[in-house]
């Protein structure tokens, strides 16, 4: 199976950009982040202890109708949760995460959306991190149909998708807190309770009790989504400070 | 029950402030303060409401009141209340930019299998043309002035526009509305039998395919009257109604003049038959300290693990709240849907969304699950 | 044809869910195409003076600061009709209204500086409110209706109590008067009657919202609708119109003229007076030598005050069940 690609920092404008491919699903997403940034006086009297986050999501070909609008608010709350947004510099002030779907289908009317979630979330992400906007945690992920047959399916395909008799995409924290899930088809709650099982093991790599992030650190296992996540930065990180430690 | 500001342990005794002050000037130590009372108070945890943690609101559904509907139905859930009318318009094929002669009779031979599950080219057939072709316009309005905040007269807002997108996306994956219950059909007179024979049924070897003609396309629109927290569930619990009281007249394609007619005679309209009775159920989850994961910045709650033992040691610190009013939504965070059907008594999950922090997980799910399998019984009582 | 510049506008709202870009048509039942003997007209069974009995609850909106919902009893046709549902044609309709009010609440930033409130009027119908599907947005008649009804508020409201403050007044129309009898042709005397029906249910509603608001008024301001119509079918010239009080105009053949008016009984005022069609040569009966225009006026004054009543009615309930709770 092709892995996903992303890059970071490709935009030089936004505080922080960041691109990413899934070959499995065909969907491309441009990230751009901008923050914290001065909101208009009258919005920040919603709550002054914490940053606002705005997200604006951009179809490739078309103009943005009520299904973005469906899925800024779902990308909004999940990414609330992985923002520190009562750090310092952040109350009062916004976030604002623009994403700009490139390539994959074009989404219906009354389309659920589950299937762009993850490279929606991923690019987000990597955006804020390239922004260099304060998280506790990283985010990964995955998206998994279930077909007639009860065979649960990896990042399928926009046809496979719809042909699934039920899809979800499910989110995890590096800390293995399930953030998000978006289910949607027929489907009753043991065959949930396998989708969640293999999305944490696709989103955090194999289940080994005790084992810390940190420590799991140097060899990074490339199969999961947490990992590629970290991997990424790692990467970017190490073209920047290619100087620092040439000098070394 | 005695005032809860006495309650609070953050109120100092000598300032006594009326309850409905408290509410206001401190809402989450207040919404606190019932849901934990100190031992010592002997009281039982209910929410600032008085319901318990896993109630609902008192529900209430009206069907068929307005006028010029084909179906309409009006759900309060408590203080929420929303009215939903069907108006039923037709899309003559001819009007429909990419129809072919093709797939007007492609359909012939599966339709005539009503009933059951169907074939999957049906159910293909069926979800392709309800959603290719837009029969269905779910809108919703908050500009009713159902709360302040909502400017009427200005375009929809960001959240009408989400559960608006949400109903619309719910119809499609639930595929509550059959396509034939939608499609005009026209069976061409076969020229060697004259007349006699149109209507009569039985020895269809020799006749033309039939063809669709037009489709109904249906538009749902649902006003918000009041607004007081959870506008989905009574949105969509509005929607199942009405599309349950929808009466599609008798069409038929009337040669002479070239278009649909239809029949006003109320005997020869039909009902739409629903795929089951999807019934959503909202919850959200108030936290005793909201701020307690942000206040340890750097390490965040570590493995879950951890966090579940903490959970059934020390004080509660949160609450899964049923069908959460507009006060408690504004104090929370992450939420939770679930829709439900059940089928011969088996509970199946239609949907099911968590989203907004990271305490809920799959015990809570499956006991939320459970909750909504109780309200799809309740639920059923009331929409008769 | 005339509506589809607006069917197309509403076609690109982004904003909406839109139905299929080729737009759709109404269903056309084959008994109107033949003849409208078909059907029985709806008829008046009310005195020329009797009013229909008005619905009308205050509160039942708690997150507005004053709210009410009126409901006109719906007329002996369209009450036969649910009785024992025949045709998927509704005889005629009743109204049926929701409206809010939030405020006082201290005006914009932007806004300019009055020393007096602000009132802010909305009228909406519901898109399935009326025989045609409504669009979304507002159209010339709903703006039409929200001005009158600001006129009609304004001179009822003691606006100088709340300096540079404003109230937002919002009417959800769920059910709409038909303007005729639904297989009537247009005609020379028509216009939007059932308007001025709706006009006047929505200052009574609003009057009740305003007062369960706390907002201090000279009066409750009641509406009232009269109306000359010739119904014999036979040559009109000859036999003169009669003034009816509340009209259903999906009751009458013909209406020559109506009037609809806000008025404060207690101080004997009219704050609005609308006046449609031409009623100038028409001679009253019985011998009646008051002016058409004048005859209207007095009866939708009378009209107004069986409004009146029933505001009074609904806002003494609502008070009592405050005291008791």
């Amino acid at each position: 199976m092709v892995g996903p690609t992303a890059s970071l920092s490709n935009l030089h404008r936004a505080d922080g950009s960041a691109s990413y491919k899934c070959p499995a699903t065909g969907f491309a997403v441009l990230g751009a982040v901008n923050g914290p940034v001065e909101l208009p006086a009258r919005r920040d009297a919603l709550k002054p202890e914490e940053a606002t986050v705005e997200v604006f999501v951009k179809p490739g070909n078309a103009v943005p109708g009520v299904g973005e609008k469906y899925v800024e608010g779902i990308l909004r709350d999940v990414l609330s949760t992985v923002i520190l947004r009562r750090e310092k510099g952040l109350p009062r002030r916004g976030v604002v995460i623009t994403l700009a779907i490139v390539g994959g289908e074009a989404t219906e009317r009354g389309d659920s959306y589950l299937t762009l979630l993850p490279a929606l979330l991923h690019a987000a992400q990597l955006a804020l991190i390239s922004a260099a906007i304060p998280l506790p945690m990283t985010l990964a992920t995955t998206l998994l149909g279930v077909t007639r047959s009860g065979e649960i399916i990896r990042d399928p395909s926009p046809a496979v998708a719809k042909a699934a008799t039920s899809l979800h995409a499910i989110s995890f924290s590096s800390k293995g807190h399930l953030l998000m899930n978006e289910s949607l088809g027929r489907f009753d709650f043991d065959t949930w309770e396998l989708v969640r099982q293999q999305a944490a093991t696709i989103c955090r790599g194999a289940a080994t009790p005790g084992s810390d992030g940190d420590a799991a650190m140097g060899g990074t296992d490339n199969a999961h989504v947490d990992g590629f996540v970290r991997e990424t930065v790692e990467d970017h990180l190490h073209r920047d400070y290619n100087w620092k430690l040439e000098s070394i | 029950m005695t005032s809860p500001a006495t309650a609070a342990p953050s109120v100092p005794p000598s300032l006594s402030l009326p309850p409905s002050q408290f509410a206001r000037l401190q809402p989450h130590a207040y919404l606190l303060a019932h849901l934990s009372p100190p031992p010592a108070m002997n009281q039982p945890s209910v929410r600032a409401n008085g319901r318990a943690a896993s109630q609902f609101r008192v529900t209430s559904a009206n069907a068929g009141s307005l006028t010029h509907t084909n179906g309409s139905a009006v759900v309060r859930i408590g203080d929420t209340a929303a009215v939903c009318g069907v108006r039923a318009e037709l899309l003559h094929t001819e009007d429909i930019a990419s129809w072919s002669v093709s797939q007007s009779s492609s359909a012939t031979n599966q339709s005539n299998e009503a009933g059951g599950q169907g074939t999957d080219a049906e159910n293909e057939v069926d979800r392709a043309q309800i959603e290719d072709l837009n029969l269905l316009v779910p809108n919703l309005s908050l500009s009713t002035g159902c709360a302040p905040g909502f400017i009427p007269s200005a375009p929809p807002s960001a959240l009408a526009q989400s559960l608006s997108h949400q109903i619309l996306s719910l119809l499609h994956s639930t595929r509550l509305v059959k396509a034939d219950d939608l499609r005009v059909w026209y069976q061409p007179p076969n020229l060697e039998h004259i007349e006699n024979e149109m209507d009569v049924d039985g020895g269809s070897e020799n006749r033309h395919p039939r063809e669709i003609k037009a489709f109904w396309v249906l538009y749902i629109d649902i006003m918000i009257i009041s607004l007081a927290g959870n506008a989905f569930d009574a949105a969509w619990a509005s929607v199942l109604a009405a599309l349950r009281d929808t009466k599609l007249p008798k069409a038929w394609w009337d040669v002479d003049n070239e278009t649909i007619l239809c029949s006003e005679d109320i005997n020869e309209a039909h009902k739409l038959s629903l795929r089951g009775m999807p019934i959503a159920s909202s919850f959200c989850v108030f936290e005793a300290d909201a701020a307690a994961g942000w206040r340890a910045v750097v390490i965040p709650d570590a493995e879950e693990q951890n966090a579940e033992k903490q959970k059934k040691k020390g004080p509660q610190s949160r609450w899964i709240l049923a069908d959460p009013d507009g006060y408690e939504e504004g104090l929370t965070m992450e939420k939770a849907c679930v829709v439900v059907d059940k089928e011969n008594g088996k509970t199946v999950i239609l949907k099911m969304e968590k989203l907004g922090g990271w305490t809920i997980d799959t015990e809570d799910l499956r006991q939320l699950v459970d909750i909504s399998a109780q309200r799809w019984d309740e639920m059923k009582q009331i929409l008769g | 044809m005339l509506k589809l510049p607006l069917i197309k506008l509403e076609m690109n709202d982004r904003r909406r869910i839109n139905g299929p870009p080729g737009g759709t048509r109404p269903a056309v039942f084959a008994s109107h195409l033949e003849s409208s003997s078909a059907a029985d007209r709806a008829r008046r069974e009310r005195q020329p003076t009797e009013l229909r009995k008005i619905f009308l609850k205050t509160g039942l909106i708690p997150s507005a600061s004053g709210s009410s919902y009126l409901e006109f009893q719906p007329s002996a046709s369209l009450a036969a009709a649910r009785e024992t549902p025949k045709s998927l044609i509704p005889p005629s309709s009743a109204l049926k209204l929701a409206c809010t009010v939030h405020g006082p609440k201290p005006l914009p930033r932007s806004a300019a500086f009055s020393p007096n409130l602000v009132l802010t009027t909305h009228v909406k119908y519901a898109p399935f409110a009326a025989r045609k599907r409504k669009g979304h947005i507002r159209d010339a008649s709903e703006r039409d209706l929200g001005v009158h009804l600001e006129t009609a508020l304004r001179g009822a409201i003691i606006a100088e109590r709340w300096p540079k403050s404003g109230i937002d007044l919002t009417i959800t129309i769920l059910e709409a008067e038909d303007d005729r009898w639904w297989a009537d042709a247009p005609d020379s005397h028509d216009a939007s009657w059932g308007m001025m029906n709706v006009l006047a249910g929505c200052i009574t509603a609003a009057s009740a919202a305003i007062a369960d608001a706390h907002i201090d008024c000279l009066d409750l301001v009641a509406g009232g609708v009269a109306a000359l119509v010739s119904d014999d079918s036979g040559d009109s010239s000859t036999t003169s119109p009669r003034l009816m009080l509340d009209t259903d105009p999906a009751e009458h053949r013909s209406i020559m003229s109506a009037c609809v008016v806000a008025y404060m009984p207690a101080r004997d005022e009219i704050t609005e007076l609308w006046l449609k069609g031409d009623s100038s040569k028409a001679a009253l009966e019985n011998g009646d030598a008051r002016s058409a225009h004048e005859a209207l006026i007095d009866g939708a004054v009378d009209a107004a005050r069986g409004a009146y009543s029933v505001l009074g009615d609904a806002l003494r309930e609502s008070v009592l069940q405050t005291i008791q709770s």
